[in-house]
């Protein structure tokens, strides 16, 4: 039976995509909401927003699951203190969105303080009629860096 | 009436069947066809081979280097082209490739020697990269990489 999975996604998602599709602003406010969520530890708001195959990629090369993020997120692993975002851009093709741009953040790690520079590459799906975050890309760059 | 009622679902099944076999089948073939582009595009840059490079990179590639510059095409090509950017060598590991419509997006790893602005450098770099598919190819859109941390000596 598992050969139904993909052959409904392939029937079904097109039908669903259709029926509304989301724009370059509402993914930048997708964007924003994600970094408020993690800002608040709000694990209902991120579960909405983080997309279920998301695959996330710190500025350290390391990659986690949408589970693994949330749970460092609302456990306290990582604790985000202060995070400041700026897109650069938004590319729109179809029913995904790319977006690069940068943030400052102040965080906690295993209670260890950190402050970044990073510039950052999110690829965003419409999924169920809202932008879900797929992927997650990102370095630690110089500050002054354009 | 019995065959009316027994013959219309088995149509829409056939129906079903086939469009999603063709739906899948496309993804398959242009999976395979994402993962030669991205082993072209690594070999291309090796040979500083411009032509290949203009075929595999998006007119509206943005190119975001692990130091935070951004390179559009033009002066990414130029880059390779003119010695200032010299892969010497770039070996990618494909860690996962998926593909969202006619975007397809791969992440991996790849051993990088390089001289840039004549001083040699060899590291490992973390990537992602987002490809469209456009005019029958797929065409690289997006690149970023961060540098990993040095292995410890063994």
């Amino acid at each position: 039976m598992k050969f139904l999975v993909p052959l409904a996604a392939c029937l079904l998602v097109p039908m669903a995509q259709a029926a509304g599709r989301g724009d370059a602003a509402s993914a930048r406010a997708a964007i924003q909401a994600r970094f408020d969520a993690a800002l608040k530890a709000d694990a209902a708001a991120l579960d909405r927003l983080l997309a279920d195959d998301l695959d996330y990629c710190s500025y350290l090369g390391t990659c986690q699951t949408k589970a693994q993020y949330i749970g460092d997120v609302t456990s306290g692993v990582l604790k985000y203190q202060a995070i400041k975002s700026t897109v650069d851009s938004v590319k729109l093709f179809a029913d995904t969105a790319v977006a690069l741009g940068k943030v400052d953040v102040t965080a906690t790690r295993n209670g260890e303080p950190r402050s970044l520079h990073i510039a950052w590459t999110a690829v965003l799906a419409w999924r169920d009629g809202r932008w879900q975050l797929t992927t997650w890309s990102s370095t630690s760059i110089d500050p002054k860096a354009k | 009436m019995k065959t009316r009622c027994t013959t219309l679902p088995a149509t829409f099944i056939v129906v079903a069947a086939l469009m999603s076999g063709s739906c899948l089948a496309k993804d398959n073939s242009r999976e395979a066809a994402l993962r030669s582009a991205e082993v072209a595009r690594f070999q291309a840059q090796v040979d500083a081979d411009g032509a290949a490079l203009g075929k595999l990179l998006d007119a509206d590639l943005e190119y975001s280097h692990s130091n935070g510059k951004l390179d559009g095409k033009s002066a990414f090509i130029a880059s390779i082209k003119d010695g200032s950017l010299d892969y010497i060598s770039l070996e990618p590991t494909i860690q996962s490739l998926r593909l969202f419509g006619d975007v397809g997006v791969i992440r991996g790893l790849a051993k990088v020697a390089v001289t840039l602005d004549g001083k040699t450098s060899e590291f490992t770099i973390g990537y992602s990269d987002v490809w469209l598919w456009k005019d029958g190819r797929w065409q690289m859109t997006e690149w970023r990489s961060t540098r990993l941390p040095d292995a410890p000596a063994k």
